[in-house]
């Protein structure tokens, strides 16, 4: 089976986030990018299919910026073929729309069984790309994925529905899967195969093609949530704060 | 030639051939091994024969058993000629060695020495059965018995035949130089004459068969370090313990997957192991009831040599049972993963190998093996995913690496952009960890109180890769290494300092010399040297005499890996602390349990956490409230333990630099008589 996995990069929640001038954007001057974490357990997922039922994986992603250390990664995990999309510069983020236009046009070139993406990521928890994609490439998509299986020869991918809920969807032909977590946590390579990765390794580079994107969200105002005087602190002896509890509960009709 | 002489010598020549075998077949196998060496610095090599073969010294850390070793190796040293005596006169009647035979007062010295060696087999004896330490378990003791029972053979069928000699009138001495053997010639003398020929005769078959069975065994087991310890501490590692071997390539096949990757010279240590058990006696794993065992993984890795050494050189041998030796793997089968996370490379047990067998090295090595075959457990992965992408285990920015500064009155320099005497290499505990801010600043505040000139490195410091490499992930090690080296050779300092014991490790014996600007090795120093430093110099000046009384827990990788014993201890005393040492103290101290990448690695199940063990030690001490510690990992370690040993109530656990900021009386809080809430004893640490 030949597998394709779309990897986007995604602001590092572990630096402090700040909206630029514009009030519309990330400021990105500072910004750390890393890859979406549910698209390390889309790649994760492929390789483990790799090594179930043989077959290949392609990783691809938009030139973000210091992308090429996560392909060589990808490689060093056992990914087979890495391709970085350049052309423009998409350092200041790429929107929803944008991106699948721009996977569709790589993908048109490169026959493949399955897409693999994460089903969402910090910055898109619609989880649109991989739907839009499917979309635009007239495949079936099924989102929340927690496992693929083949059964009789056909792809089987379990799906999670809130509730604890699973059903197991059967799918024929290829088709672009959003992944909510691999069947195990995405693997640790260490570094010497990294960096013999990147000795041996090539990354293939595409210019992005022409992206017609026909509707787009745009963002009017992004702000920091604004943080009210929620939380009343109860202090106090044991007895005092029992005491004060009931006496909310009592008001807020949690107890008659 | 007589029936007998023809019968000695066939024994003799089947002895000696089936010995030569044995060695020949492990010789063999360890030729299977990567290459190793090259060995120089002789003397210090010699010297080390000296001191560890010939006084034994590191067999006398066990006092009672060191001494009865030391006999019965010295008693089989100096008996040799004694022993060829008595198997040649059986032999050639009449043949006599000069001097050992007929001076007088040298007999009354082999006499002498058999009992000594008797009396040192008989200890062995009653320590292995009736004693029955701990330490043995798992050893090969009917090997070690029957060894002794042997050599107890030897002597006492010697010392017979001797005493009987004397009874006949036969001997070359006069009884009086054979107190011992004219004493257990005694029960004999009621015999006739031909009837005690008889006796000595059978004493001589017996005491030659022993010998030549025991030389043929000596190769088998443990006894084969009575040949192979001379070599094994001739070619011991001369380099500081602190220091671990690289692998030879880090390209993603590095570590020890199979035995043949170890080098021959690691194999030479596993065949000289005695199996004395010193090394699990001291193992905080092993006695925190995890599953390694130092001397079971060196005993381990002897077996499994043996057996695929010899299947591996088998010619045409049994095709079925070959394959099954060959199929099985190194780490999983013999040694299962869980057996090598579990060591925390504390040192305890390579200090304390009498032959200067290595454990930490091989486990390392294994390690590296077990992570490029992705068989890291979650939470090690995790941390080291962290670390190669933030330089912290914490998985937090770099730039809030340096965010406990801002609890400070004052600046802290930014060695980058301006110089300074010496730079502070905080560690990622220090930094990031929110539970110790407060003792990063108390050291930073007692740092400017000294007048040090000091800065620090901001979000260019990484963690240093001492526990890293430890784990086995030689490559992020490397990149670690190579980012902080590029950040201080950008920077103006004559000094470093850490305030991990760790990084202080690596920075000190792993990193390439030459780590300041223009080239320049600059001197590394733990914060307790520092301090110790700026208090003897006058530079720090006490204000309050702390009539604590406390105890001091070493740091692995301060003391035992690098012989700073003293200097915190100094640091105290001159506070006015009474320092009270727990049983387990400077070199014997007990690990934390951290070390090695354990602080990041699922805990596993224990019956005993080491670091509850050692707060309960601590605990058993009568006076001593206060557990001093200089590591942010035993910090926090030790804080967590008192709480799960329930023992918050009995003992505090304090920084070294805090109890200094305290003297100084220049904290935020002071701290002591004064501020202890009433119920509290005087004279000891505010419980905060
Ligand atoms: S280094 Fe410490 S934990 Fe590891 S085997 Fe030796 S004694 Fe045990
Ligand atoms: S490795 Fe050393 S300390 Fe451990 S059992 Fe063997 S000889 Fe004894």
């Amino acid at each position: 089976m030949n597998i394709v996995v779309l990897i986007k990069f995604v602001p590092d929640l572990v630096e402090d986030l700040e909206i630029d001038a514009s009030t519309s954007l990330l400021d990105r001057s500072f910004l750390r990018l890393i890859p979406n974490e549910l698209d390390e357990h889309a790649l994760e997922e492929a390789i483990l299919l790799k090594e179930r039922l043989g077959g290949t994986v392609t990783a691809i992603t938009v030139d973000f910026g210091d992308v090429d250390e996560t392909l060589f990664t990808a490689v060093a995990k056992g990914t087979d073929r890495v391709v970085k999309i350049t052309g423009e510069d998409f350092s200041q983020g790429v929107s929803n729309e944008k991106l699948a236009a721009i996977f569709q046009g790589v993908l048109a070139d490169l026959p493949c069984d399955l897409i693999l993406t994460g089903t969402q990521a910090v910055d898109d928890l619609d989880g649109f790309v991989g739907a839009l994609l499917a979309e635009r490439l007239g495949l079936p998509y099924v989102g929340y994925v927690t496992k693929i299986d083949v059964q009789d020869g056909k792809l089987v991918a379990r799906k999670e529905y809130p509730g604890g809920l699973n059903a197991d969807i059967e799918i024929s032909g290829p088709a672009v899967l959003g992944i909510q977590a691999a069947e195990k946590p995405p693997r640790y390579v260490v570094t010497s195969k990294v960096m013999e990765a990147m000795k041996k390794a090539s990354i293939d580079e595409q210019e992005a093609g022409e992206a017609s994107v026909e509707a787009e969200l745009p963002v009017q105002r992004m702000s920091l949530p604004e943080t009210g005087a929620r939380a009343e602190m109860i202090e106090g002896s044991a007895a005092d704060v029992a005491a004060a509890l009931l006496k909310l509960f009592r008001e807020r009709g949690v107890l008659a | 030639m007589t029936a007998k002489t023809i019968i000695v010598l066939l024994g003799f020549l089947a002895a000696f051939s089936l010995f030569a075998y044995r060695v020949y077949i492990r010789f063999r196998h360890m030729r299977l091994g990567q290459p190793a060496g090259p060995f120089d610095r002789w003397g210090a090599r010699l010297g080390s024969v000296l001191e560890f073969v010939a006084a034994q010294a590191r067999l006398f850390r066990y006092p009672g058993t060191g001494l009865a070793h030391f006999f019965i190796f010295w008693g089989f040293v100096l008996l040799f000629p004694t022993i060829l005596q008595a198997i040649l006169e059986g032999l050639v009647p009449g043949l006599v060695l000069p001097v050992v035979a007929t001076f007088g007062p040298v007999v009354l010295l082999q006499d002498l020495i058999a009992l000594t060696v008797i009396l040192g087999v008989l200890y062995g004896l009653y320590y292995r059965l009736i004693v029955r330490p701990e330490r043995y378990k798992g050893s090969h003791q009917f090997e070690g018995n029957l060894v002794l029972v042997f050599i107890f053979t030897i002597m006492v069928t010697l010392l017979c035949s001797n005493g009987i000699r004397q009874n006949l009138g036969a001997a070359r001495v006069a009884a009086g130089w054979q107190p011992v053997s004219a004493l257990l010639g005694k029960p004999f003398a009621g015999l006739s004459p031909h009837a005690q020929e008889i006796v000595e005769q059978v004493c001589w078959w017996v005491h030659l068969g022993v010998v030549l069975v025991f030389l043929t065994l000596l190769p088998l087991g443990k006894h084969f370090h009575v040949v192979t310890s001379i070599f094994n501490v001739l070619l011991r590692n001369l380099e500081p313990p602190g220091r671990l071997a690289p692998p030879v390539r880090v390209d993603g096949s590095e570590g020890a997957g199979r035995v043949e990757h170890f080098t021959w010279r690691q194999m030479l240590d596993w065949y000289s192991c005695s199996e004395c058990g010193r090394c699990q006696d001291v193992c905080p794993a092993y006695n925190s009831g995890a599953p390694l065992s130092p001397k079971l993984l060196i005993m381990g890795l002897r077996a499994h040599l043996l057996e695929r050494g010899n299947a591996l050189l088998a010619q045409n041998g049994q095709a079925a049972t070959q394959k099954a030796v060959l199929d099985k793997r190194l780490t999983g089968d013999v040694l299962p993963d869980d057996v090598l996370w579990a060591c925390t490379t504390c040192y305890a047990c390579d200090q304390e190998c009498p032959l200067f067998v290595e454990h930490v090295q091989p486990i390392v090595d294994m390690r590296r093996y077990l992570l490029t075959q992705q068989r890291g457990d979650q939470q090690l992965t995790a941390a080291l995913e962290s670390l190669r992408r933030y330089g912290n285990s914490f998985g937090k920015s770099d730039k809030q690496r340096a965010k406990w500064t801002t609890g400070l009155d004052f600046n802290v320099k930014d060695v980058r952009k301006q110089p300074a005497k010496t730079l502070w290499f905080v560690g990622d505990y220090a930094s990031y960890s929110p539970a110790l801010t407060e003792v990063t600043q108390a050291t930073a505040r007692v740092f400017q109180r000294a007048g040090l000139d000091f800065g620090v490195l901001y979000d260019a410091e990484r963690n240093a890769g001492n526990d890293v490499r430890r784990a086995g992930e030689e490559g992020l090690f490397e990149l670690l290494a190579q980012k902080n080296a590029a950040a201080l050779a950008k920077c103006q300092f004559e000094e470093i300092v850490t305030t991990d014991p760790h990084s202080y490790n690596t920075l000190k014996n792993e990193y390439p010399a030459g780590l300041g600007a223009a080239g320049v090795s600059p001197a590394i120093y733990h914060y307790s040297e520092v301090l110790d430093r700026a208090i003897q110099s006058g530079q720090l000046t006490l204000r309050r005499k702390l009539d604590y009384t406390v105890t001091y827990h070493d740091p692995c990788y301060l003391g035992r890996y690098n012989g700073v014993y003293e200097a915190p201890r100094r640091v105290l005393a001159a506070l006015g602390c009474r320092i009270i040492e727990m049983p387990r103290n400077r070199d014997r101290a007990l690990c934390c349990g951290a070390g090695g990448g354990r602080i990041w690695m699922d805990e596993g199940k224990v019956k005993e956490r080491p670091s509850e063990n050692r707060v309960r030690e601590a605990a058993g001490l009568p006076g001593v409230d206060c557990f001093v510690v200089a590591c942010p990992k035993d910090l926090t370690m030790y804080r967590d333990a008192v709480k799960t040993a329930g023992l918050e109530e009995r003992l505090i656990v304090k920084d070294l630099a805090e109890l200094v900021e305290e003297a100084c009386a220049g904290g935020p809080q002071p701290c002591g008589a004064n501020a202890l809430p009433v119920d509290t004893q005087a004279g000891s640490p505010c419980h905060t």
